[in-house]
């Protein structure tokens, strides 16, 4: 038994530093955290989310919460609109490019769209999520490694309004799966560059939650014995809140809120 | 297992991670594969493999995938495994956490199974078993473990009590004690229900605890909504206790980042709870203790965290574009408001500075820089109305008169200064460049001199440019201006440039979008509801309201009659005119607008014309009366008619799309103003199809007997039809034998002679 050991923990020494650059990084394999970002259209601030971690090697889905995608158009009043789950990132790029390349272009879309497009097929919907059920059809998708049983250790929002949504439906769907999932909000303001500021954000925090984890996953044996004492020792579980602590004080201007919920 | 060391534990894993994935691909392979990875998972394996096991157990026994019937066949083989896993691991937390899930997919299967299958004691005590090892282990066990135990106490709970039957049907989640029958062998109602509460006691004293364990807080809030929802029995239980547990206790130890999370955690997670069970049943029992509670709840979480809310965004707005603006407020406020108790300061206007001036700079008044940055222009028009109004409805009018009075003497002072600039020019006969120096050609020295550089002597132009600034500033800066027409800056009347000269295509091309402009509020309009509108009979007026009626009365006059006596002028040009309507090669300019907003209107009943069939009667008694007006008056002879034309096209229009059920067809043929041969002759093509005869020969049945002066008209045209069509003959003839008799025979004799006579041609041509 302890010989087997070896393989698993050598991989334990799980970079956690903010200074984490963002680009791809080496697979250090071992135990991953399974995550899930959300936010109001599956557009910006989850899709970039989405994107980080997937780089940074953790399997990872993303969703939206509203109830339609919605696109800033040529003006306030006039916004794009899309139904999630039947529109492809792909369309909505190749429509707004046909409408007026020039305002998409300006104002970030297309940009943002050419790069989902590349992500996934198109945007979701939390609320049609159907928890549980196999993604095993979604290959191209990035962070799709790890994430073919189709839920979330960890599921990230962006928006108070958007944590609330999944809440009151994971209350709604009366948790038929008896899975414990970390619900933690991130306030992120919708536009490009908080946006990436979040992703890095959401990189560091994946970060610190996933060598927490992995440190629990490492005690086998002799070591778990005197487990219950010390805040070394504690579960992943209970050091969550001390991790989101942690990791508040280092993003100050990032409000955030978590709670433990059922899938 | 211990007996196959051989292959290398990493290897083992990377097959059942395979077998796995094959398993989610396939959900026909799960049972396969569950039952096959069984042996390898047992407790006697390593830890790695139990931990995969219990894990993948927990998967499998909750996967949404599987139907009722597979899981309970799956379940019941795992039971056995799932106890042994449970009882042998004594500390691995992810093991125990993982085979406790699985538990509590399995306890509700199992229940039910147990219920239909009475016979079958070994599961029912395997489970029960189970049952009781977890609750053993409940307390005093690792943090994960006992979530994983709360939930399982959620389920049996679920299980045990009686439902509502408002839950979902799925995952096991509708199967309640109201499924066991009252004899049944092996399990007892009561007792359940009795164990059932219980298990809610335990799980809820967490709560009652006031306990400040976020996770196991958390974790009991975000399962009970659905016992509140769909057992009745536990809703008040729980309801009370959840609202005599105050998330915010820790409030009172230090403000560790940790035991901030967890407060917040506590207080938004109990919340959340509350809101949800308010909005799925907003006629709760104890709505309004649970609203009282969540706004108490929101108030002492704003005392608490509002404090360090504030602080940071002061520091935000520090870093904003001014610098320091809580400085520049405080310097603000005690130059203007040297006492809180001096309501009417006097207000100081401060003289320009020497040299050119902005506009901006000539209608400050205030000395605060940060409000001298502020550009008002960001502000929405509508607000800096209100904003003016209000501001003006409260000023003191003596203020307003002296802040008046400073601008004009601003503006008389840079008036002079431009007049004795002007003259200097004259006098010196040479501009004064400012400024633009080219370096290479400066003469030596002028660096020093900028110092000294006096900007009042090069005032003209400056001044030139306020002024012209000043012509085209938007009227708002202007009023001091109108106030005093003495305060002329010396300038001349101004005209508007004479608008262009149309030209007919831009004519025709305007009026069309003027026309489709005049149908762009239908979109909004709501129809009024039939039930309140009163009928004011004679009386009503015919737009009074706005409302789509009243809308479509102004279209279909804007289209008839707008133009009205202007027609005949341009159709006594020569060769202008062509009376095809919508098509017209060159329109006369005066109708271009009419036959525009026709063309829509056509358009706009033929969209949903069964519905709009009103709009088109309304709008063919607009063209009829207009029509008898242009007959009417002596000096319109040649202007165009134009209710034939249209009334032919709607019915061309209708015709296309028209079935049998269309009974609108009768009406409007019944209400339009006026008959023509023609009209009724295209009911004809209606006969050629078995399914619309029946339709338009009842139409003109209708207008036989309820349109008296139209009658031999219809009448007419049945019998033409008659001739025209075999097969509407029968029907036809029904109706002539009544309305006209002896007609038909008369036909048939006359037919029969023309045959007889050979002449066939015509005959065949008739039939045809």
């Amino acid at each position: 038994m302890d010989t087997a050991n070896g393989n698993a923990t050598s991989a334990s020494a799980a970079p956690a530093a903010p200074a984490q650059q963002n680009g791809h990084r080496e697979d250090p394999g071992g135990f991953k955290l399974k995550f899930c970002t959300v936010c109001a259209s599956n557009q910006n601030r989850s899709m970039e989310g989405h994107l980080r971690l997937a780089l940074a090697n953790y399997p990872v889905i993303s969703f939206g919460t509203g109830s339609l995608v919605r696109l800033p158009g040529p003006s306030i009043t006039q916004p794009n609109v899309y139904k999630f789950n039947e529109t492809s990132y792909d369309s909505i790029y190749r429509e707004l490019e046909a409408k007026d390349p020039r305002l998409y272009r300006a104002n970030g879309l297309l940009n943002m769209l050419g790069r989902n497009r590349n992500i996934k097929w198109g945007p979701e919907r939390w609320q049609d999520w159907q928890i549980g059920m196999p993604r095993v059809k979604k290959e191209t998708d990035k962070g799709f490694e790890g994430m073919e049983g189709g839920v979330a250790d960890i599921v990230i929002t962006c928006e108070e309004r958007c944590w609330d949504a999944v809440i009151d439906d994971l209350l709604n769907r009366g948790s038929p799966l008896n899975r414990a999932v970390h619900v933690i909000n991130i306030d992120i303001k919708d536009n490009h560059e908080e946006a990436s500021v979040g992703g890095r954000a959401m990189v560091d925090l994946a970060d610190s939650l996933n060598k927490v984890a992995r440190e629990e996953r490492d005690r086998v044996g002799a070591a778990a014995f005197d487990s219950g004492s010390g805040a070394g020792r504690a579960s992943f579980d209970e050091r969550v809140p001390e991790v989101i602590g942690e990791w508040q004080e280092r993003w100050p201007n990032l409000p955030a809120t978590w709670t433990l919920a059922w899938f | 297992m211990a007996s196959t060391p051989a292959v290398p534990i990493s290897e083992q894993l990377q097959q059942l991670q395979a077998a796995r994935k094959l398993a989610l691909e396939n959900s026909a392979y799960y049972d396969r594969i569950v039952k096959g990875v069984l042996p390898v998972i047992g407790p006697a394996s390593s830890i790695e493999l139990k931990r995969w096991g219990a894990e993948f157990l927990a998967e499998s026994l909750a996967t949404p995938v599987l139907s009722m019937r597979d899981k309970e066949s799956l379940t019941l083989a795992v039971l056995d495994t799932l106890k042994s896993l449970l009882e042998s691991e004594q500390d691995d937390a992810i093991v125990l956490k993982a085979s406790i899930a699985a538990a509590a997919s399995a306890y509700p299967v199992v229940l039910r199974w147990i219920i239909h299958n009475s016979y079958h004691t070994d599961a029912w005590e395997q489970i029960s078993a189970i049952k009781s090892r977890i609750l053993r282990i409940w307390d005093g066990a690792p943090a994960p473990v006992r979530l994983s135990c709360i939930k399982f106490a959620q389920r049996v709970v679920l299980a045990q009590t009686t439902s509502n039957g408002q839950e979902a049907k799925y995952g096991g989640l509708d199967i309640s004690l109201g499924m066991v029958p009252a004899n049944h062998p092996l399990l007892d109602p009561r007792l359940m229900e009795a164990e059932a509460t219980g298990l809610l006691d335990r799980m809820l004293g967490v709560l009652q605890d006031n306990s400040s364990d976020a996770l196991l807080v958390d974790a009991t809030l975000n399962c009970l909504s659905i016992l509140i929802r769909t057992r009745p029995s536990t809703s008040n239980r729980i309801i009370n206790c959840v609202l005599n547990f105050n998330p915010l206790k820790l409030a009172n130890s230090p403000m560790t980042p940790k035991n901030k999370v967890l407060m917040k955690s506590m207080e938004k997670t109990t919340r959340m709870l509350m809101i949800n069970i308010l909005k799925r049943d907003p006629n709760n029992q104890h709505g309004g203790r649970i609203q009282q509670y969540v706004e108490r709840l929101m108030r002492s979480r704003a005392e608490i965290f509002d404090e360090a809310g504030r602080k940071r965004q002061l520091a935000d707005q520090a870093a904003a574009q001014y610098g320091d603006l809580k400085r520049q407020k405080m310097e603000g406020a005690a130059a203007a408001a040297p006492g809180p108790a001096a309501p009417a300061q006097p207000v100081v206007i401060p003289p320009l500075a020497p040299g050119p001036q902005t506009l901006a700079a000539v209608f400050t008044l205030t000395n605060n820089r940060g409000l001298q940055a502020f550009d008002a222009t960001n502000i929405p028009a509508n607000l800096v109305a209100k904003i003016v109004a209000r501001t003006l409805n409260t000023l003191d009018q003596s203020v307003l008169d002296f802040a008046v009075n400073g601008i004009r003497s601003r503006l008389h002072t840079l008036q002079s200064a431009a007049v004795a600039a002007a003259a200097q020019y004259a006098a010196q006969g040479a501009p004064v460049q400012p400024g633009a120096i080219n370096p290479a050609t400066a003469p030596l020295g002028v660096d020093e001199d900028d110092d000294d550089y006096e900007p009042n002597l090069d005032a003209a132009e400056d001044t030139e440019q306020i002024l012209n600034k000043l012509d085209n500033a938007p009227p708002e800066t202007a009023l001091d201006e109108y106030a005093d027409p003495n305060a002329a800056l010396g300038l001349g009347p101004f005209n508007l440039p004479p608008p262009p000269l149309i030209d007919a295509d831009i004519a025709s091309k305007l009026s069309s979008v003027a026309a489709s402009r005049v149908f762009a509020p239908l979109s909004s309009l709501t129809a009024d509801v039939p039930g309140k509108k009163p009928k004011a009979g004679i009386n009503r007026l015919a737009a009074s309201s706005y409302d789509r009626d009243a809308w479509l009365t102004v279209v279909t006059r804007l289209a008839t009659r707008s133009t009205f006596g202007l027609e005949q002028e341009e159709q006594q040009q020569p060769a202008v005119k062509t009376e095809d309507g919508g098509a017209v090669s060159r329109p006369p300019l005066a109708s271009t607008f009419n036959n525009a907003t026709r063309e829509l209107l056509y358009t706009y009943v033929l969209e949903d014309w069964r519905r709009r069939i009103e709009v088109a009667v309304a709008w063919l008694c607009e063209e009829w009366y207009n029509d008898q007006l242009t007959k009417r008056s002596g000096n319109l002879k040649n202007a165009p008619l134009h209710y034939e034309y249209w009334a032919l096209r709607l019915l061309d229009g209708f015709m296309t799309f028209i079935t049998a059920q269309d009974k609108v067809l009768t009406r409007f043929l019944a209400e339009i103003p006026e008959l023509s041969r023609e009209l009724l002759g295209k009911l004809k093509t209606l006969c050629g199809d078995p399914n619309t005869l029946g339709l338009a020969m009842t139409s003109l049945l209708y207008l036989v007997m309820m349109r008296p002066p139209v009658r031999e008209m219809a009448l007419d045209t049945v019998g033409g039809i008659w001739i025209e069509y075999e097969e509407a003959r029968p029907l036809a003839a029904k109706y002539l034998s009544k309305w006209r008799p002896g007609w038909v025979e008369q036909q048939l004799q006359l037919q029969a002679a023309q045959v007889a006579a050979g002449v066939g041609g015509n005959g065949a041509a008739l039939v045809a």
